[in-house]
């Protein structure tokens, strides 16, 4: 895989989010560099919901990071609503991050122990001056992402369960009203029964608030769930770019047909399927050449090792960085 | 040795019977009973999936079995018996079986390593202290045994130290440390729950291949009912404590009686659904264990309930195809209650 190219960036005027050529490199020392994400493109429309999705060390936090520019990327551009924040000093960038909020995985470590729940909803809205009718937008989030404010407001997070504390995450995350919600494995650390409870709350919060989503996450089955459309990453490099439904149906990057096969499936008559992805993920550090998924791809040809393939369409929306992909859409 | 006596006799009886075990833990609040009166079997070589939430006992029942809680605090009761050896007792065989006859593999790979030693050593560290094999002969043994787990270059890994692995590796090195003494059971404690799905795949395969060259029997736990769901023979649910169904898998998940379970597998989200489908999900969360609801536990939460389940704690019963649950509106109505077991 290991595609670039911007073949499936959207031409049209609604798009919230723009990430071009985007690279995210952390030198480790020795002269050593760890390419966390390379040369990605993106888009999200407003109002959409944008799922990145691959196992561990793919770089899908780090582009979540980076597109709130934490820290700012090594090269590359985000527009976020018209504006390069890359071109922003550092308070322009404070004012426009109030409209970009972030969830994050581990719901309790987010939270601040020793502070109630009200001083946590609230802090965004006491930093930026919002003080007139503070208390009823806390109650105000608060109930609407199902928490009881009367029970809430005074307890602090370690009376609260790992879902609930989900709640109170995404609560602050609303205070502020943001335009773009980024969420990086919000609900992968929760029983099933929660999750199903947390990502019907998402949906329910996106149209409530006409938020715009970036959701990231290594559950395949959760990400086509809550996603509008879904881009596949593989060691810092796009493979796959789908709406949801496309892409489960017709995967054309074998990296994406071995990640919707690994899925544990909860139907014993389904026969399990044989091992498909053998190996493990190479090193960012020397990223194999040509396409980076070669090393474990059932499909490499010599052509791998020397082209990096491009990110090309093969249906409507639907784009994959693969010099076989034919062969796997059969 | 006791054991070529029972391997001779080809005995009926199940390799693991745990009878009504009780775990309780002494908490500042109170007393809390973390696992209430579980009774199972597990015949050599077969395969139990035990399938719960977060707080439903599933893993403090396994270290109750293995003796593994501490000893301040906690008061077990009941009786576990692997192979006519009593686990639990004040004459407890527990240390005789570890490792040996009962292995375990738990969630997280890197803390069940010890940083600070090779990756080799962890095993044949066991190798030589129960199977007494000199340091070249466990040297030899554990290599074979990291290249059977899947570890690529396994001599060069066995001088490597846990840190220098992935996530998967350090996991199939567990897995190559609790096979080492040829164990007739191996618990399995959420084995893949830290691994991405690609390498959960792997791992149980790797665990089914291993269970079927080596004829094991294994207790699989795990949260996901997906993982259980091809890999098991049976399937126990557990709940606040309690087993609150239990059946041969096909049966578990095609003929759901416990609205938990059914809840539990509405709740999940499935691939070949269409994006955007709202999940069928249960609302509230587990009881709490100090401060249990008079009737059926679940049923703060249950759609189904009525007065009955309310005032009555449902006993588990056995229906007439050998599937168990304990509900007074079980799904699938109606059906012949055979016999009574479990908590009254």
């Amino acid at each position: 895989m290991a595609g670039s190219g911007t073949a499936h960036l959207q031409d049209d005027g609604d798009v919230v989010l723009r990430v071009e050529d985007l690279n995210v490199e952390f030198p480790i020392g020795q002269g050593r560099v760890v390419q966390a994400v390379s040369g990605i493109s993106f888009d999200i429309r407003r109002g959409e919901t944008v799922g990145l999705v691959g196992e561990s060390g793919c770089g899908k936090s780090t582009t979540g990071r980076a597109v709130l520019q934490l820290p700012r990327p090594t090269s590359g551009t985000v527009t976020f609503d018209g504006v390069d924040l890359g071109t922003l000093s550092d308070e322009a960038l404070r004012q426009t991050r109030v409209r970009m909020q972030m969830i994050l995985q581990d719901p309790v470590s987010s939270l601040n122990p020793r502070r109630t729940i009200r001083q946590i909803v609230g802090e965004g809205l006491t930093i930026w001056g919002r003080q007139d009718g503070r208390d009823a937008r806390i109650d105000e989030v608060l109930v609407s992402v199902g928490l009881d404010p009367a029970f809430v407001r005074d307890r602090r997070p370690h009376q609260f369960s790992g879902g609930q504390c989900q709640r109170i995450c995404i609560a602050r995350a609303l205070a502020l009203e943001p335009e773009l919600l980024v969420c990086d494995e919000p609900v992968s650390s929760l029983d099933v029964s929660v999750q199903a409870q947390l990502l019907n709350l998402l949906r329910d919060m996106k149209a409530a608030y006409g938020l715009t989503v970036m959701f990231i996450a290594h559950d395949l089955a959760v990400v086509k769930n809550i996603s509008d459309r879904v881009i596949v990453m593989y060691l810092g490099k796009i493979c796959e770019v789908a709406s949801a439904d496309t892409l489960f149906e017709t995967a054309a990057h074998p990296y994406t047909r071995a990640l919707v096969d690994a899925i544990p499936n909860p139907d014993p008559r389904r026969s399990v399927p044989a091992v498909g992805l053998r190996g493990e993920l190479p090193s960012p550090l020397s990223p194999p050449s040509g396409c980076r998924f070669r090393t474990r791809c059932p499909l490499a040809t010599e052509v791998c090792a020397v082209e990096e393939p491009q990110l090309r369409a093969v249906g409507d929306g639907h784009f994959v960085a693969c010099h076989h992909a034919g062969s796997v859409m059969e | 040795m006791h054991r070529a006596q029972i391997d001779s006799a080809a005995s009926p009886s199940p390799l693991l019977e745990v009878d009504d075990i009780r775990t309780d833990f002494t908490t500042d609040r109170g007393q809390l009973r973390a696992v209430d009166g579980v009774t199972l079997r597990v015949s050599a070589g077969e395969t139990l999936g035990i399938v719960g939430e977060s707080g439903s006992g599933k893993s403090v029942l396994m270290r109750t079995i293995m003796g593994l809680l501490p000893r301040h605090g906690v008061t077990v009761a009941g009786r576990a018996v692997f192979d006519g050896q009593d686990l639990l007792g004040p004459r407890r065989a527990t240390r005789t079986l570890w490792g040996t006859e009962i292995a375990m593999v738990f969630q997280d790979p890197m803390t069940a390593l010890n940083p600070t030693k090779r990756v080799g050593e962890h095993i044949t560290e066991s190798l030589r202290y129960h199977l007494r094999l000199g340091r070249r002969d466990a040297q030899r043994e554990a290599i074979s045994l990291l290249d059977q787990v899947g570890i690529p270059d396994a001599s060069h890994r066995f001088d490597q130290y846990p840190h220098e692995l992935s996530g998967g590796m350090r996991q199939r090195v567990t897995i190559a440390v609790a096979i080492a003494c040829r164990p007739r059971l191996l618990i399995a404690d959420e084995p893949t729950t830290a691994l991405d799905v690609t390498v959960q795949q792997q791992i149980l395969e790797l665990l089914a291949q291993l269970q079927r060259e080596r004829g094991m029997a294994m207790i699989l736990v795990t949260h996901d009912l997906g993982v259980v769901a091809g890999r098991t023979d049976r399937v126990a649910v557990m709940y606040a404590g309690r087993i609150i169904e239990t059946a041969d898998t096909a049966s578990t998940f095609e003929n759901v009686r416990h609205p938990y379970t059914e809840g539990l597998l509405a709740s999940i989200p499935r691939i070949e659904d269409p994006s955007q489908k709202t999940l069928d999900a249960l609302s509230g969360r587990p009881p709490d264990l100090v401060a249990l609801p008079a009737g059926c536990r679940f049923e703060p939460r249950c759609r189904y309930a009525t007065e009955q389940c309310r005032e009555v704690d449902p006993p588990l019963v056995t229906d007439e195809d050998g599937h168990a649950f304990a509900c007074w509106h079980p799904r699938r109505p109606p059906f012949h209650i055979r016999a009574t077991t479990g908590h009254s």
